[in-house]
């Protein structure tokens, strides 16, 4: 039962992928992540995600209080901290979020901050899904590590 | 002459590549092994604020076997990159950097140490990609980055060493001569055939290497880029030699030298770029490569002249054609070196061109005169009855021409008295050049506007007799007859460069030929004469150098040279009658000389390899086994003997030798 428990759970894994692909939250980019995982680094794909969502809530604080903090705001480093963003979304496949950094970027490179406060929400709340998602899917993978680690004496 | 000036430049710009390439990271030669873990183990520095990104980076790299470090700080990294020079060989940088801009370390990294650098950022806009490669990133990578894109940073390392030492060199014409040993991109620069320079520009433009691009918005605003290297190479470059000069080459920083010259137009990173190439070029001349140092001459003088593919077709066209005079292979081959076997007693020897040089020096300051003009490359006594000969038809067409022709010998000289002291700084040589020019301009009393024409002229080489009445024809007509002209010569030289010494024709030049331009065009020739002669004893150490690096391919230089005796013959013979007459003459002419050239590379070739003794076989038949008693002899020393010998050869001599 518990074999197939890891079977399961790996079915799960690939339907979650499977609907994430779907929808546009990720694209290939995090199939290349998942590649360069390898015996020297067995957990590379959940440790760069963490990485990323670090990153990530930094840089949507720092957007943040550049949007409201400040009567004029300094898009000129709106625009660097998005650069950032975009790059490193689209570094783990994060698409989503990376073409709302894109949208984002366009806004304030009209100082449009309307467009701007729009965006950031977005923004926000495609890194929360995108979040979310990531941590069901690395949920389902650390049980099926360990469904898959669990011996059965009784069988051999 | 300036053919033949042409081909000994030329000459020396594919020796230095190929010294390069044994040199340092051969893969790029081809020709040389590579070792077989090659890209394994390549010591790959990353740069990236971006945690995220560089943590992918850094296993993606590990993943491609290269040596990763990371680093999350610009300036950590460039302190990283100070401390441990020679540690890496590549950087990888991002853009954006919140303690420094990714541009700022791709500029320090780039005048400091010369790595390749290679940008990445997520902004994969046009602009930003432009500015990237205007700062001089070997590469733009847009984020995401692949794998496979990483696998093949590697090529940025061997292509910087490369282009070292083409920079040297620093030309398109380097660029071209590369292409031609890679057979590559031949049709492209047919394209600069059929147009003027500015087509070979446009050529340039095309091509696909970034590398190339960056060379070229390196040195120029994109605006500016029609002429980029006419930009650099002309004037531009002596107001920056004579601005770091003032500073002191150590004091020489970019920002100043830009506002010491003053050149509206031109950025600081231009001059960055520019000047970290200068310094290689002093580094490399502190070093006392013979042949680097020629090259470099010739590089940066060059550097508008294009080489035409189509200068390949055109030899061996010709070289289906008749049969070699004796005559005009002694006089090509044996007087440059200056040896006493050649058939005229009056050979200048190198001896005598230090004494010249100087007194060329004092003459004549201040100006600038372009590089190309400057570029002139040395020219050699003829054998007397050869010189006579070409003197007479050369006065004649020389007679309507302007004395133009009479510059281009003067730079010729000029490159001569650089060679010769290979001590010398770069500095000092431009300078010389550029006096000895003054010098000639002034004596001629021709008006600078010429400067481009006659620039070309000089890229080509011509053989002694041949380059008399090219110059004269070339100086007679209009600048555009030129310009084509020269490009065909260039393409001549650069397919024969690789083959070997073509500082052996470079020398042939007459006396006669010179002194009777001289005559024509109201110089005094006595000056200006001897500086040529002692070129030729440059290009003969040149000529050694490019030996080395010519012995990985000896059979293919052998095959060439067979071939293309032939043509010289023809040439020849159909020189002396129509001289004066045409442009097309002076190409083809020049084209044989290069052959020539090509013969004698060849014959150095020979030596190298099979270290003197390949030189008796073939000399033996002709002369009589007079060059085997001498295998003990270093390779310059062959070189000359060899040459001197061929004098006597009767052109079926030199074919069998070349079959065999």
């Amino acid at each position: 039962m518990l074999g197939l428990g890891a079977d399961r759970l790996r079915a799960d894994m690939s339907r979650l992928l499977a609907l994430l692909f779907h929808q546009g939250v990720l694209d290939e980019q995090f199939l290349q992540l998942q590649q360069l995982q390898d015996e020297s680094s067995p957990n590379f794909v959940s440790e760069v995600v963490n990485i990323y969502f670090h990153e990530s809530e930094k840089l949507l604080r720092s957007l943040r209080g550049i949007l409201m903090d400040r009567e004029f705001s300094d898009y000129k480093k709106m625009g660097i901290h998005l650069n950032q963003f975009m790059g490193s979304s689209s570094s783990i496949g994060a698409k989503r979020v990376r073409n709302v950094c894109v949208a984002f970027r366009a806004a304030s490179e009209q100082n449009n901050r309307a467009g701007c406060l729009r965006a950031l929400e977005l923004l926000e709340h495609e890194y929360c899904y995108l979040k979310n998602k990531l941590h069901e899917f690395f949920q389902i993978e650390q049980q099926r590590v360990l469904a898959a680690g669990v011996r059965y004496p009784m069988q051999n | 002459m300036a053919a033949l000036q042409r081909v000994a430049s030329s000459v020396s710009t594919s020796a230095s590549s190929y010294s390069s390439a044994r040199g340092g990271v051969a893969a790029a030669a081809g020709d040389v092994p590579v070792p077989e873990q090659f890209p394994a183990g390549l010591r790959v520095l990353v740069v990236d604020d971006d945690t995220t990104c560089l943590r992918i980076l850094e296993q993606m790299l590990r993943r491609c076997l290269y040596h990763v470090t990371t680093c999350s700080q610009a300036t950590v990294a460039l302190n990283m990159l100070r401390e441990r020079k020679g540690f890496f060989d590549v950087v990888l940088s991002d853009v954006h950097m919140p303690d420094m801009d990714g541009f700022k370390l791709l500029e320090h990294v780039g005048l400091e140490m010369d790595l390749p650098v290679i940008m990445m950022s997520a902004d994969g806009r046009t602009s930003a990609v432009m500015r990237g490669i205007k700062h001089g990133a070997c590469d733009y990578l847009i984020k995401p980055i692949r794998e496979e894109e990483l696998k093949n940073i590697w090529q940025h390392v061997i292509r910087k060493k490369w282009n070292e030492n083409k920079d040297f060199e620093q030309s398109g014409s380097l660029e071209d001569n590369d292409r031609h040993k890679r057979g590559n991109d031949d049709i492209e620069n047919a394209c600069s055939v059929n147009e003027g320079t500015e087509g070979a520009l446009k050529c340039q433009k095309r091509r696909s290497s970034v590398k190339e691009e960056d060379d070229e918005l390196e040195n120029d605003d994109p605006s500016t880029s029609k002429k980029p290297r006419v930009v650099w190479s002309v004037e531009l470059h002596q107001q920056f030699v004579s601005a770091v000069n003032q500073l002191g080459i150590d004091k020489a920083v970019p920002k100043r030298i830009l506002e010491l010259m003053s050149v509206p137009g031109l950025t600081r990173e231009n001059v960055a770029s520019h000047l970290q190439k200068f310094r290689l070029y002093l580094k490399r001349l502190s070093v006392g490569q013979q042949g680097g140092i020629s090259n470099a001459f010739c590089g940066s003088l060059d550097s508008n002249v294009k080489f035409n593919p189509l200068g390949r077709f055109d030899i061996q066209a010709l070289a289906v054609a008749g049969q070699i005079p004796p005559q005009t292979l002694a006089a090509l081959q044996a007087d440059p070196l200056g040896r006493p076997t050649g058939p005229t007693g009056g050979i200048v020897t190198t001896v005598d061109q230090p004494a010249l040089l100087p007194t060329s020096v004092q003459a004549s300051k201040g100006i600038a005169i372009e590089h190309g003009v400057a570029f002139g490359q040395p020219l050699v006594k003829c054998p007397s009855n050869i010189s006579k000969h070409f003197v007479e038809d050369a006065t004649k067409g020389f007679g309507a021409w302007p004395s133009n022709n009479l510059a281009t010998v003067g730079p010729s000289s000029n490159l001569g008295g650089i060679s010769t002291q290979h001590g010398n700084i770069m500095l000092d040589i431009l300078q010389q050049q550029q006096r000895q020019l003054q010098q000639q301009h002034q004596v001629l009393s021709l008006p600078e506007p010429s400067r481009s024409i006659t620039v070309q002229p000089s890229c080509l080489v011509v053989p002694s007799q041949s380059s008399v009445c090219f110059q004269a024809g070339n100086s007679s007509t209009s600048v555009n007859q030129n310009s084509s002209y020269n490009r065909n010569a260039a393409i001549d030289y650069s397919l024969l460069s690789p083959q070997s010494n073509n500082s052996m024709n470079i020398g042939q030049l007459s006396e006669g030929d010179l002194k009777a331009a001289g005559i024509v065009g109201g110089y005094p020739g006595q000056g200006p004469m001897s500086p040529s002669v002692s070129s030729c004893s440059i290009n003969a150490d040149n000529s050694a150098a490019r030996r080395v690096q010519n012995t990985s391919m000896p059979t293919r230089a052998a095959r060439q040279s067979s071939g293309l005796a032939p043509n010289i013959c023809g040439v020849q013979g159909s020189y002396g009658a129509k001289s004066g007459e045409v442009l097309d003459q002076g190409p083809l002419a020049n084209l044989g000389f290069n052959r020539g050239t090509c013969i004698a590379s060849q014959f150095a070739v020979g030596q190298f390899e099979t270290p003197f003794t390949s030189q008796g076989k073939i000399y033996v038949e002709g002369n009589g086994n007079k060059v085997k008693q001498e295998p003990s002899m270093e390779f310059m020393v062959n070189a000359r003997v060899g040459i001197p010998l061929l004098q006597h050869f009767s052109p079926s001599d030199i074919m069998s030798v070349y079959t065999e």
